[in-house]
């Protein structure tokens, strides 16, 4: 089950509180996009969700959360740590094994940066290290995926590529999105999120752009 | 008149220092202090690096001894940092930190003997401590994010070293290699106390007036530790961690009988073992106090105090030496050689050899302390210095000296000071050894007497002593927002 | 990564220098540190030669850094024979039960301290204890010394009924005799106490300028330095060695050996010859 529903969300920050109270119902298969102004709450409500599923879903953080001094590989590989004992992650960090090497390397390929291999995450630039926690977050091959701006440092092209490999490989995602062409195009639900609260909620194909534009 | 927290704070401490000079023991007693200054330093010019056979083995084991001493520490500090957040962990490091290597050796002297592990121990113990609580002090600095990312099952000897370790390796790699250097220091001076390292022959050479076999150990022991870049290589660290035990030498073996008889008997106060039961030890306790530790207390608070000051001005003076702002380069040049000089040579061997030169009082242990705690500070607040940018207009000479310079280091150069002012103690304590009478003194006395119990109610109150300036100066510290990074 | 394989190394190589050992049939000795090192160990390689000659086991000499180290040694049986003062002796057969003195210098056993004095006191020497000491600056030797330290003290407090610390204006302690006999040479200390022995050989070898420091005070004789052997080296070393070591010290002619000491010859002593020295430490309080 990858859906979800929620009630009483709510977070305060400082005494003000910046979101909910508020319900939230996501349906195994329904992409959400979240829109809204910077500000809005969306990013808390993201945290929220992943703190209220105990984690159990593919996260992609605004801040990224790599791992400055480890390669590319090792970044990526995290998304899966669970699924082997400490002596196998402890010889992968010295040597990685041939058939990880391989499954990261036909991901990293798909999001167009199977160069970087073995480059520290801390030299990479923005729109690499965006990639790369968005590749973390499907080698974790969870059926959730939350992402919060997952390609706002990435131009045309690349930010399609990216947006098209979220939504195949995940079953159902909640992604806070800045783009509303972006969210238009890739969401089957539309969430506008003002003050805190559920602004608008409407499937995809029944809105425009100009009927999001209110909440900017 | 205003002042403010960081003037008030330093005039208080210059105050009390002027107060401790009163009652300080300061003089020099030689009748030709200088003569046998220039000699010695005749015999640093004319080092003679033939003339003792061991003196090669000397440094090897010196090597030796700092590797395998910084290693084992390193691992177990490194061990002890995991579990430091819990209270007594963190009171047992403090502890064992808080007394000084010497002390241990000369503890492990007793029921080891001389085997190599007398001198392995009493680095790495001490330096266990002190990984320990550094350890977990860059670790807590880690970044958390990552780890709230990982699949909620990862367990957590995969979470710490993906999420923790990578994020922290360049500090804790610089620190332990830092440390080593202050190993290498450690082991030099195990040899004052017996061990085969390179103090064992420069005290034989000094106190025998033999200067340029001194001056020739000297210059190689800073040549060793100048050239530490060179030779302590990443490739090469498990070659020497591997190797460096088989460099100890043999010693004499250990009979455990002694180590069961050195816990279960010596360290017994005297009246418990000759059972006279707890009545005996009420006058026991307090003759101990009255004669010894309280005098030692005294000089080692009067000592710590004015070396403690003598180092600030010490770096204030100094750090102009290799700052950019102030000279050319062959000013500063020769700056850093005397400040290299000054912090490479341990405390230890600076007043030894000036206690040979001039004489018995507080005086030669007030400037070697000031010599290689002001070097130590001196250098990096003079790195610091070298940071700043100053507008084209900003004036030159002392104004820019007192007006720009100093108001902007003047914080970290307190925080500094503070930090070391637990170490200084330490050492001041250590010194006794050397005849001047703090604590150090009347240890030493009492092993001299074979009463270990006396000893080790010596060590005992050395060790609550340093921790107690060590809580101080950490509140000090925060209280006018100090920070700093651990020197050693 | 790498701290967990440095681990491993470290478990290992602790093991491996563990079972490094001086053959178990060495017979090792040492010496109370209370002259100038070089000269230390030129005797005792000496003694050590001699000695493998006379005995047939592997004789090794030692150096220590300090009269308890040597004391410690001989009680935790790293030594099995050693070469005491007349307090440093007492001290490690009150440690070691069994341990016996076998054979002392024909000088031993009438010792006695010089006290000297640096010229600008314009002290003389006299037949007691000068009054004008008092206010001086004065070195012992080392703390554990008996013609040193126990011995000297022992005499300051009977003539003057006071500590040390409060007759004079400054108390060290040197290190060892040679040092003493520096310090007060240079001026470093007006006043000290050393071994009557190192002196007598310094002077005799031209290493004293006798313009700038001079005897002022000879002490009563008192019983001093002595060779002293652990009780249960017969087990080890097989029936009658103790007897063989006691032989081969008496026996010992060869005059550089002797000279270096400086002693004529070895004659037989026993343990209660200390009783003396025994009982003035524990007067000063440094002898529970």
């Amino acid at each position: 089950m990858s859906g979800f529903e929620l009630s009483g969300l709510t977070a305060s920050y400082g005494g003000e509180r910046v979101i909910g109270p508020l319900s939230l119902d996501v349906k195994e298969g329904e992409h959400v996009a979240l829109v809204g102004k910077s500000g809005a709450g969306k990013s808390t409500l993201i945290k929220l969700i992943h703190e209220r599923v105990d984690g159990h879903a593919s996260l992609v953080p605004q801040d990224l959360g790599l791992v400055n001094a480890l390669p590319v590989f090792h970044n990526v590989f995290m998304g899966q740590l669970d699924a082997h004992p400490a002596w196998y992650n402890t010889v992968t960090l010295v040597r990685p094994f041939r058939k990880d090497r391989e499954a990261v390397k036909d991901l990293l390929r798909e999001l167009g940066m199977a160069d970087k291999f073995w480059t520290p995450t801390a030299s990479l630039s923005g729109g690499q290290r965006q990639r790369v926690a968005v590749a973390r977050a499907i080698y974790r091959n969870a059926d959730l995926l939350l992402a919060d701006e997952p390609i706002s440092a990435l131009d045309g092209p690349l930010a399609h590529q990216v947006m098209k490999a979220l939504s195949q490989r995940f079953a159902t995602s909640v992604i806070a999105l800045h783009d509303v062409e972006m969210a238009l195009a890739y969401a089957t639900r539309i969430i506008g999120i003002q003050d805190g609260q559920i602004a608008l909620d409407e499937a995809s194909n029944r809105l425009s752009a100009a009927d999001i534009m209110p909440l900017y | 008149m205003h002042f403010s927290p960081t003037l008030r704070v330093s005039l208080l401490f210059l105050v009390i220092a002027i107060a401790a000079l009163f009652f300080a023991d300061i003089a020099i007693t030689t009748a030709n202090p200088w003569r046998d200054l220039g000699r010695f330093f005749l015999g640093v010019a004319t080092p003679d690096f033939f003339s003792t056979e061991g003196l090669a083995t000397a440094l090897l084991r010196t090597v030796a001894f700092a590797f395998v001493g910084v290693a084992l520490g390193s691992a177990c500090g490194f061990l002890l940092s995991l579990i430091y957040r819990f209270y007594p962990v963190r009171i047992f490091c403090a502890f064992i930190r808080a007394i000084h290597e010497l002390f241990w050796a000369l503890i492990f002297l007793q029921f080891f003997g001389f085997h190599p592990l007398t001198g392995v121990l009493a680095i790495a113990i001490p330096y266990s401590g002190i990984f320990a609580k550094v350890y977990s002090e860059i670790l807590d600095e880690a970044d958390p994010g990552p780890a709230r990312l990982l699949p909620p099952s990862t367990g957590i000897i995969s979470t710490f070293l993906y999420t923790r370790i990578p994020d922290c390796w360049v500090q804790l790699r610089t620190y332990t290699a830092y440390r080593l250097e202050c190993g290498l220091r450690s082991s030099a001076i195990l040899g004052f106390v017996g061990l085969p390292t390179l103090g064992f022959y420069l005290e034989t050479s000094f106190s025998q007036g033999l200067y340029s076999q001194a001056g020739a150990m000297l210059i190689l022991f800073y040549v060793l530790i100048a050239t530490i870049p060179l030779w302590v290589k990443p490739k090469l660290l498990p070659v020497y961690i591997l190797g460096a035990p088989f460099f100890l030498g043999d010693g004499m073996p250990i009979i455990w009988g002694n180590v069961e008889r050195f816990f279960t008997q010596d360290i017994i106060p005297a009246p418990l073992r000759d059972g006279e039961g707890l009545a005996g030890l009420g006058p026991w306790f307090s003759d101990l106090m009255l004669t010894e530790a309280m005098p030692g207390i005294w000089n080692t608070l009067i000592l710590t105090q004015i070396a403690l000051v003598a180092t600030g001005i010490l770096t204030l003076l100094a750090f102009p030496l290799i700052s950019n702002h102030f000279g050319g380069p062959i000013r500063r040049t020769s700056g850093h050689v005397f400040l290299v000089i000054a912090r490479s040579t341990p405390e230890y061997i600076l007043a030894y050899i000036l206690l040979q030169l001039w004489g018995p009082s507080m005086l030669p242990a007030v400037v070697a302390l000031a010599l290689h705690n002001g070097g130590i500070i001196g250098h990096l607040i003079g790195r610091q210095t070298n940071a700043i940018h100053l507008r084209p207009d900003a004036p030159t000479g002392y104004r820019r000296y007192s007006w720009e310079l100093v108001p902007r280091v003047y914080r970290s150069f307190l925080a500094f000071l503070f930090y070391r002012w637990e170490i200084i103690m330490r050492e001041t304590a250590i010194l006794g050894i050397l005849g001047i009478y703090t604590l150090g003194f009347y240890v030493d006395s009492a092993i001299q007497q074979i009463r270990f119990d006396r000893a080790m109610v010596l060590i005992l109150i050395t060790a609550l002593l340093n921790i107690g300036i060590d809580i101080l100066g950490r509140y000090i510290r925060r209280k006018l927002a100090l920070q700093t990074m651990p020197t050693c | 990564m790498a701290m967990s394989y440095i681990r491993k190394i470290l478990l290992g190589s602790l093991l491996a220098f563990t079972s490094l050992a001086v053959s178990a049939q060495t017979f090792v000795f040492t010496a109370i540190p209370d002259e100038d090192e070089t000269k230390l160990m030129e005797r005792f390689k000496g003694i050590a030669d001699y000695l493998q000659e006379k005995l047939g086991v592997e004789v090794r000499y030692i150096p220590v850094k300090s009269y308890a180290a040597a004391v410690s040694a001989f009680r935790n049986n790293q030594v099995q024979l050693a070469w005491f003062g007349g307090l440093s002796g007492v001290q490690a057969r009150s440690l070691v039960p069994g341990s016996e003195a076998l054979a002392q210098g024909v000088e031993d056993v009438d010792f006695y301290t010089y006290f000297i004095a640096h010229q600008s006191t314009g002290l003389e020497e006299s037949d007691t204890l000068p009054e004008g000491i008092r206010g001086k600056t004065f070195t012992f030797g080392s703390k554990g010394s008996t013609s040193g330290r126990v011995m000297p003290e022992h005499y300051i407090r009977q003539t003057f009924s006071e500590a040390p610390e409060d007759v004079f204006s400054r108390v060290g302690f040197s290190g060892n005799h040679t040092r003493t006999l520096r310090l007060v040479e240079a001026g470093t200390y007006e006043v000290g106490a050393l071994n009557y022995a190192v002196w007598e050989k310094e002077l005799e070898n031209g290493n004293v300028n006798t313009d700038e420091v001079s005897v002022i005070w000879k002490t009563p004789a008192y019983p001093d330095y002595q060779w002293t052997i652990r009780g249960d080296v017969d087990d080890r070393y097989g029936e009658g060695f103790t007897d063989k070591v006691r032989q081969a010290l008496l026996d010992m002619d060869d005059p550089e050996l002797l000279e270096s000491f400086p002693r004529s010859g070895f004659i037989p002593t026993a343990n209660e010859n200390y009783e003396p020295i025994r009982s003035v430490a524990e007067q000063i309080g440094i002898l529970d």
